[in-house]
């Protein structure tokens, strides 16, 4: 065994305990979105947390054979969700991932790509005006939407414009309601702060509107989750850790509130066991906060075909709150039957950019078949993913998140 | 031979792309659910037509290349291991349910079918495939065959063997073989498909089956009972048969699983020493005074009724059933899943026998199972780490076994022998019955490349 081999073995055997509690019964093949397509057993959580004890018992030594696998996971956390012995499989995946990845090294361009855009916050907000021109000159417009252009990257992908100044940019501070109950924070998460500024709009002027007073970072930094699935478990746990120093910082916000699933997770549920971080004030979604803490009502009902699609990582106990709650102003609503993921998974995409894409088909004929002219999706992964993939198949549907036509709506009433 | 060689031969038959020489996949398939240790194989080879499963069969026979079938690998006695390397060849790209027929009343299915898949597309058109081992939801028909499933339902509905009408499969020369047909009486010929069913690979290579379909009952009705002594809810169990009701579903759960699914889910179990779960079905006329009979009987043993009047209710007293195994698996690291079975006269002395086994070796053993049909599960927790106790519960494993045979019982209800059991065997079937099975086995694969190394 060479030296390389004997250190990542080592380090793996720290994973044992967790990956023991795995009895091997295969249920997660049933909710796994790349086993239900490739009926393969190394694409599913089974399999993966085989290979690993293979390597650390001895039974092969091809570290980087089941680094590919590993890899080769969305993250959506359905084995997790689903397992009947609550093995806490993405723990187990995001840490071996890291030890393989520390030994092994990373792809240079996953390299340059976390350093710069990951770690320092300083460095995008500089030159995300030249990004943002930069995006103009690679990506073309597209015919069906102005806000949405054309790049190939890797594959032909439509994708929402990155905007010159970013959300906290313009939104940085603190913003004061009329008559204030409470005080909150508003973590946007990159894709609302350098993409979808006007869905961080929304949240702080609905937010303003309820008696809410919201603080939002000036900076915008990472929730670490891209650096957790390319293996930097270290730069990972260094991006949880500056933002709940920041979360501790204001000390009268009794609320974090987020608009991006995926960074609720990374901050909190995932950062908590690997990062080792809690923080003591609650996390809570935008939409799940509207309807369980304001217990806002519609006068207004919209009359249009609307659907859902609940994000992966959304907090599944609120997944009735929401229906519920997107239903109160849709009379005609019903959420999607196909409960799968949309395929995105951030990294995951890019790296393999056609089984994205096969994974969300699915969901996308569903809302074909069904003729709906909404798609919600609380979670800007997926309203990318969603939009693109409807873009491709020239299906006529909006994907956006429910906050906007919150938002909207209340206008209408005049706020 | 050389890997590469391997690959470029069977290559020929499944194409590049559906067989693999890689170390990482060759570790993917090298484990079933049961905790063996993993064995990994040659090749993996994926056939995607049905007839290339023909091929591949004369292929490793011709080069003496072991051959190990596998659908989910879920099995629970280690049957899907490749003991001896060689070729496993994965059924899950044969997943087509080719036909349902309505007015036959049949499905005929690829082996690769899920069957939970099988069960809702049947549902679908308004019939029902009994059927319904622990882990349908990714099982597949092929292996319900081959180990003869059991299931939630089998009191009432039988085990898989009772839906098999058909079954096609490849010998060991590539000869297509068929037994059995859609006529309900057909006595022509040798009776292949019995011969096929719990046959854990070793007689040759299921290609297609076509299983028979009922119409679903009309209503059903949920109990859930709570005992303050173990005997007691067994002998419940015998009364209620006694007393000539039949119901789909009689499960037991004793105290230590009990308070395990508490443990770890709160549902508000009461910490009682055992408990049933009840479900009839049938017409609701007949339902009812089979109900009213069930609940005297509880009563008469001091049992605690719960019924269920709604669909979210019932949903709520299966629980701590669908529960159990999970809960058991979170408290040790290595979970060892029994199913020793025993004529249902007999469950309350195997109670009895596995409270005296877990105390004897100091073991944890929770029990819970089929009640109605005998077929209990004692799941020992354990850790394969620790050596010492591995050899007790290799020990309690042997008692259980050897105790469920001087009751009449029998070493597997429905998990197969596999590896796991094979050393128990010819205790159970005797010494005369064994040759035959070895007789049978040479005869019909004389260079002994089917599954090597298991049952027998």
């Amino acid at each position: 065994m060479s030296r390389k081999l004997k250190k990542i073995v080592d380090r793996l055997k720290e994973l044992e305990s967790l990956t023991l509690q795995c009895m091997k019964c295969g249920v997660c093949q049933s909710v796994c979105p790349l086993y239900q397509k490739d009926f393969f057993e190394p694409s599913v959580a089974r399999g993966k947390i085989s290979l690993i004890e293979a390597l650390y018992y001895g039974r092969m030594e091809n570290a980087p054979g089941v680094l590919k696998y590993l890899d080769y996971c969305i993250l959506c956390g359905r084995c997790k969700r689903f397992c009947p012995s609550s093995v806490n499989i993405d723990e187990i995946f995001v840490r071996a991932k890291g030890i393989v990845r520390e030994i092994e090294g990373l792809p240079l361009y996953q390299k340059v790509l976390l350093k710069s855009l990951i770690g320092k916050s300083n460095f995008v907000t500089t030159f995300q005006p030249i990004v943002s021109a930069g995006f103009k000159l690679v990506s073309k417009p597209s015919k069906a939407d102005e806000e949405i252009r054309e790049v190939e990257f890797p594959i032909k992908k439509n994708v929402v414009s990155i905007k010159s100044r970013s959300f906290n940019t313009i939104y940085g501070g603190f913003h004061k309601a009329k008559n204030e109950k409470l005080r909150v924070i508003f973590y946007p998460g990159c894709a609302i702060s350098y993409m979808y500024i006007d869905w961080g709009k929304a949240v702080v002027d609905v937010l303003n509107h309820f008696g809410v007073s919201v603080y939002v970072p000036k900076k915008n930094k990472c929730c670490g989750i891209p650096a957790a699935t390319m293996g930097d478990v270290e730069l990972y746990k260094k991006m949880v850790k500056i933002n709940h120093d920041w979360f501790e910082t204001i000390n009268d916000a009794e609320y974090i509130i987020t608009a991006c699933p995926t960074c609720e997770y990374g901050l909190f549920d995932l950062g908590k066991r690997i990062a080792g971080i809690d923080s003591n004030k609650k996390h809570m979604d935008i939409m799940i906060f509207l309807k369980k803490i304001l217990n806002i009502e519609f006068s207004k009902k919209l009359n249009k075909r609307a659907t859902l699609h609940i994000p992966c990582h959304y907090e599944h106990e609120f997944d009735s709150d929401l229906i519920d709650e997107l239903g109160a102003f849709n009379s005609d609503f019903q959420p999607l039957e196909n409960q799968s993921c949309c395929g995105f998974g951030g990294t995951f995409s890019l790296k393999f950019p056609n089984d994205s894409k096969e994974v969300g088909n699915p969901k996308m004929k569903e809302v074909k078949d069904k003729d709906f002219e909404i798609l919600y999706s609380p979670c800007p992964g997926c309203v990318m993913q969603l939009t693109d993939l409807a873009m491709h198949d020239g299906i006529d549907v909006k994907v956006e998140h429910p906050i906007v036509e919150v938002y909207r709506l209340l206008k209408e009433d005049g706020i | 031979m050389s890997k590469r060689r391997l690959k470029k031969l069977f290559s020929k038959i499944v194409g590049e792309d559906n067989c693999w020489i890689e170390e990482e996949i060759l570790a993917s398939y090298s484990y079933d659910s049961y905790p063996e240790e993993p064995v990994l194989p040659d090749i993996v080879v994926r056939p995607t037509h049905t007839e290339q499963i023909g091929e591949i069969i004369s292929l490793c026979n011709k080069m003496e290349i072991p051959l190990t079938v596998r659908g989910a690998g879920t099995n629970l006695s280690g049957g899907t291991v490749p003991l001896k390397g060689g070729c496993v060849l994965v059924t899950t790209a044969l997943n087509r349910i080719i036909e349902i027929n309505k007015d036959d009343m049949f499905a005929r299915v690829e082996p690769g079918v899920v069957t939970q898949k099988l069960a809702n597309a049947v549902e679908k058109i308004g019939l029902l495939y009994p059927p319904d081992p622990a882990s349908m939801k990714v099982s597949t028909i092929g292996g319900n065959v081959a180990e003869n499933s059991g299931g939630l339902r089998a009191l009432k509905y039988g085990v898989t063997d009772r839906y098999v009408m058909e079954v096609k499969f490849y010998d060991v020369d590539g000869n297509l073989v068929k037994g059995g047909g859609i006529p309900v009486k057909l006595v022509t010929g040798f009776n292949l498909k019995g011969l096929m069913i719990s046959s854990e690979g070793l007689l040759g290579v299921i290609s297609e089956v076509m299983l028979r379909l009922i119409p679903p009952p009309q209503a059903r009705k949920t109990l859930l009972i709570f005992f303050d002594d173990v005997i007691d809810a067994s002998s419940v169990v015998s009364e209620i048969i006694l007393n000539r009701i039949l119901p789909a579903t009689l499960e037991i759960m004793d105290n230590f699983t009990i308070k395990t699914v508490e443990k770890f889910h709160k549902i508000g179990l009461p910490n009682k020493d055992a408990l049933l779960l009840i479900e009839v079905d049938g017409h609701p006329a007949a339902l009812e005074d089979e109900y009213e009979k069930i609940e005297k009987i509880c009563k008469k043993y001091g049992g605690e009724v719960h019924i269920a009047k709604s669909q979210t209710e019932r949903d709520k007293l299966w629980q701590a059933r669908r529960d159990a195994l999970s809960s058991l698996a979170m408290l040790k690291p290595t979970l060892i899943l029994e199913d020793a079975t025993v004529p249902r006269s007999k469950v309350p002395d195997m109670m009895r026998i596995i409270q005296d086994v877990a105390k004897k070796y100091n073991l944890l053993i929770g029990t819970f199972g089929h009640a109605g049909d005998g077929n209990l599960h004692p799941t020992i927790l354990t850790d394969k780490r620790d050596k010492e106790e591995m050899e007790r519960v290799y020990q309690a494993i042997d008692e259980i076994f050897y105790r469920t045979l001087e009751l009449g019982g029998t070493l597997s209800g429905e998990h197969g022998i596999g590896i796991a059991k094979k050393k128990y065997l010819e205790k159970e079937i005797g010494t005369g019955t064994l040759k035959f099975y070895q007789k049978l086995k040479r005869g019909l694969d004389p260079k002994g490349i089917l599954n090597p190394g298991k049952v027998i």
